[in-house]
């Protein structure tokens, strides 16, 4: 009987010693079955490669940037250093850049930041020239502004040019063209998303094109320049990953300030006067006429200029075109996001290439969706995905950019990079003042 | 900014006295086969497992008895390499009892103060669940008087009338960044009572053979004045006032039914199952006090649980009984409405018992169970939150009668 309460009791013990720790779950398994190499993993793009965010490019921004997200998770599939161009701590905030100050009746109200700037200068047209980076070779060739016809252009990085390219380049190779610098970086993995700003800066100048950055590039040329950039990248059978381009005009910086809330200004502001009226008159680029609610304003435009200088209510003062993207404009601008986007997809096909179509991922966030408890949507500030200019993403936004990728660059490649997890970044940060 | 304020409280809370809550400890013979033996035992903890039982006892007794129950759950979002646990911490759901009957009376009364709800669980501020929850603490304590009446020498009635004082403290953080990039917090927490009944019949064979039958009703528990406290920036405050908030948090009706049988000389085996009828879960509604914060009704969508449950008592020694069990319990929680609260899924019971008699009249309990709830890759479908969890339970618990 003895015997058999021990063998009881040491049954017993033992159910609680085995049991006593917790599941392991350890379901995520790292497979070597990638067909791609993340090895020397290089980035190429715009603002949105960079880490540009809240209408500055500064070091906080720079490290959440999506490129730098899929890296660090890159690390457990063998993924090597990643390095970025980042501001130094001391000059951590870059370029200077926009927080919310206060609510205002609800309303936001930014203010720029102005310490710790990167500034060292200006260069002949007084635009500010940044301190140059110094450092290991990188791998983040993220360039706010880049456009894919300023890619292939010479002198982009000259003082005169682009200000985050230059600071990239030493002090003799200023002429080099941004296509030249970053297709010999030996890399055996990349990601390329060119193309936005070469419809974005038409879009944000109300389609008056006319300077190099305002300018709608062809859709024949951004053909042509699109596969020759991907085929010098694709040489020796490199894998990569691409990117469609959203529709621009959903973004915060066209969807925020409307029609209706400048029509009300325009009521308020004339109630009583002999040009009483109830809505804003626009330049278009066939005449003047009122504004419809498919005219789409931006998300700085002055409103107390309609009150004060009677923007918008004087037929001889209308809202001039290149503060408006009038419904035909917008027309012209989808148009154009589609044919590119049309390119990219056959580059994506030929060359097959991991495709994110972003387009058709952002297209959800017109409606909003919930991820992981957060909202995410394309409304300002309280859609979680865009940051204070209305255009660039947030931590949250980037993060989630990073797991588009990241799924399309596992699926195509068969590989295992883990997700991030979004719920560890912020989206726009309120004040803690009334 | 209204859409920002509207926005944030769109997952309503995950209060629910759900499966994962269910602890069932009220009885540490029972517990020690792993949840079945209403028919077998015949003692004070009659009055919660089988009350028509109640009347057949010989002597009068008091109990006091607890259990220390730790949720251990681990979850992975898919696609991700980091795996996130819940913090060590244990629950201590106790019971009660004490019985009192003239001699020889063909009735017997008692009150019962236990648990029969009760668990907690910690995921810590950083897991990715964390917009629907971070912690929750969650009780329901029910007090019980009973009585039960002997028809005839083998068959016994009995019921209770069952008065419940539940609590609640939950924790999660709000899409609301301060200005060093956290996340608001909001914390609820609240007191409710309800009312409810239990009634049961009992019936045995001179073999020995038994036979048990147990309602409980369902016990609708109201929380009012419960408080909602927001920590957010400042810029926003005023859309967010610390204010009241109520609920109705129902607890599920039971019915369960077991037979004990002998089959050795000093082994006795008892079946038990149950039907618990969870599908009162439909939605859940929240209303607080403030028209700031919008309430809220979020889908439950449960289903009915099935329990099965076998154990066997085997009298080691004049004093010592030795016991074990197994049983396996369906998940009331349908694949999208598993939640952080209490990661559900079937899950399997296994445990072992004991029980000395110190002297006739001093008897000390002591069991262990412990449940594996089986991994269970989900969509939330509160916070689109995908994942895998798993869960272990672990349940050691005393305690002690004296019988006069």
């Amino acid at each position: 009987m003895k015997k058999i309460f021990n063998i009881y009791t040491s049954a017993f013990f033992g159910l609680f010693f085995v049991a006593s720790c917790s599941p392991s779950l350890d379901e995520f398994e790292v497979r070597n079955t990638s067909t791609a190499d993340f090895n020397k993993y290089i980035a190429i793009g715009n603002s949105l490669t960079a880490g540009f965010a809240d209408g500055g490019l500064y070091l906080s921004g720079q490290q959440v940037a999506f490129p730098n997200l899929i890296a660090a998770q890159m690390q457990s599939v063998g993924g090597g250093t990643f390095t970025s161009p980042f501001f130094n701590a001391n000059q951590a905030n870059g370029s200077g850049y926009l927080r919310l100050d206060s609510l205002v009746n609800g309303r936001p109200v930014t203010a720029p930041v102005t310490d710790n700037l990167a500034i060292r200068g200006l260069n002949p047209n007084n635009q500010p020239l940044y301190t140059k980076y110094e450092g290991p070779e990188i791998n983040n060739y993220g360039v706010p502004g880049m456009r894919l016809d300023l890619a292939f252009a010479p002198g982009v990085g000259s003082p005169l040019g682009n200000p985050y390219f230059e600071r990239l380049l030493g002090d003799n190779d200023v002429q080099t063209t941004y296509f030249g610098y970053t297709i010999v970086r030996q890399h055996t993995f990349f990601s390329f998303w060119l193309g936005n700003n070469d419809v974005l800066g038409y879009a944000m100048n109300g389609a008056v094109g006319g300077t190099a950055t305002t300018t709608l590039t062809d859709a024949a040329v951004f053909s042509a320049l699109y596969n020759r950039y991907i085929d010098s990248l694709t040489t020796n059978d490199r894998k990569g990953v691409i990117a469609t381009i959203p529709d621009v005009t959903s973004i915060p910086f066209f969807t925020t300030v409307t029609q209706p809330q400048l029509a009300a200004a325009v009521t308020e502001g004339t109630r009583g006067t002999p040009l009483e009226t109830d809505n804003v008159l626009i330049q278009t680029k066939t005449g003047i006429r009122l504004a419809t609610p498919e005219d789409l304003f931006f998300l700085t435009f002055p409103r107390e200029r309609i009150e004060k200088e009677g923007l918008g209510i004087d037929p001889r003062n209308p809202i001039p075109d290149n503060m408006v993207l009038d419904r035909d404009e917008v027309a012209e601008v989808l148009a154009r996001v589609q044919q590119y986007n049309n390119v990219i997809r056959q580059v994506a096909e030929r060359r097959d290439l991991a495709l994110v179509d972003v387009h058709a991922f952002l297209a959800q966030a017109r409606t909003g969706f919930i991820y992981n408890g957060i909202p995410f949507s394309s409304s300002f500030i309280t859609g979680n995905a865009f940051s204070l200019d209305g255009i660039h993403l947030t931590p949250i936004g980037n993060a989630v950019i990073a797991n588009l990728f990241i799924d399309e660059i596992n699926r195509k490649y068969n590989a295992t990079i883990p997700r991030v997890d979004v719920t560890r970044y912020r989206g726009v940060q309120l004040p803690n003042h009334n | 900014m209204k859409r920002l304020l509207l926005g944030l409280l769109l997952a309503s809370p995950v209060l629910v006295f759900a499966q994962g809550s269910v602890v069932n400890t009220q009885n540490q013979k029972i517990v020690g086969m792993a949840g079945a033996g209403s028919a077998l035992f015949i003692d004070e903890a009659s009055m919660v497992y089988s009350p028509g039982a109640l009347a057949k006892m010989d002597h009068n007794a008091v109990q006091v008895g607890g259990n220390a129950i730790m949720f251990r759950s681990a979850f992975q979002e898919v696609g991700s390499m980091d795996t996130y646990r819940t913090r060590s911490q244990a629950s201590t759901p106790f019971a009660a009892y004490a019985t009192y009957a003239p001699d020889g009376a063909f009735w017997r009364a008692g009150l019962a103060v236990y648990t029969p709800f009760g668990g907690g669980v910690d995921w810590g501020n950083n897991w990715p669940g964390r917009y629907e929850l971070n912690e929750l603490s969650l009780r329901a304590i029910f007090i019980q008087p009973t009585v039960s009446f002997k028809i005839t020498d083998q068959f016994s009635v009995g019921g209770g009338f069952i008065y419940n004082v539940g609590t609640v403290e939950l924790g999660r953080v709000l899409p609301a960044f301060n200005a060093d990039g956290s996340p608001s917090t909001a914390r609820l927490t609240g007191t409710g009572t309800g009312t409810g009944y239990t009634l049961g019949a009992h019936y045995h064979l001179e073999n020995e053979f038994a036979f048990s039958v147990t309602y409980r009703s369902k016990v609708v528990t109201s929380l009012n004045d419960g408080d909602a406290e927001f920590r957010v920036p400042q810029s926003i405050a005023g859309n967010f006032p610390n204010t009241k908030f109520s609920s109705e948090l129902p607890l599920p009706s039971s019915l369960s039914v077991g037979i004990a049988f002998p089959v050795a000389e000093k082994i006795k085996m008892a079946v038990d199952g149950s039907i618990i009828n969870y599908n009162i879960y439909e939605q859940l509604a929240f209303e607080y006090e403030s028209d700031r914060i919008p309430n809220t009704v979020s889908e439950k969508n449960y289903q009915k649980s099935y329990t099965a449950r076998v154990g066997v008592n085997y009298q080691a020694k004049e004093k010592l009984a030795l016991r074990a069990g197994v049983g396996y319990i369906r998940t009331p929680v349908r694949e999208n409405f598993v939640s952080p609260e209490t990661p559900d899924n079937n899950r399997y019971v296994l445990s072992a018992g004991v029980t000395y008699d110190i002297t006739p009249k001093w008897e000390l309990n002591a069991a262990y169970a412990f449940q594996h709830i089986l991994p269970r890759t989900t969509t939330n479908t509160a916070i689109n939150l995908q994942g895998r969890y798993e869960t272990y339970v672990h349940a050691p618990g005393v305690s002690v009668s004296y019988k006069w």
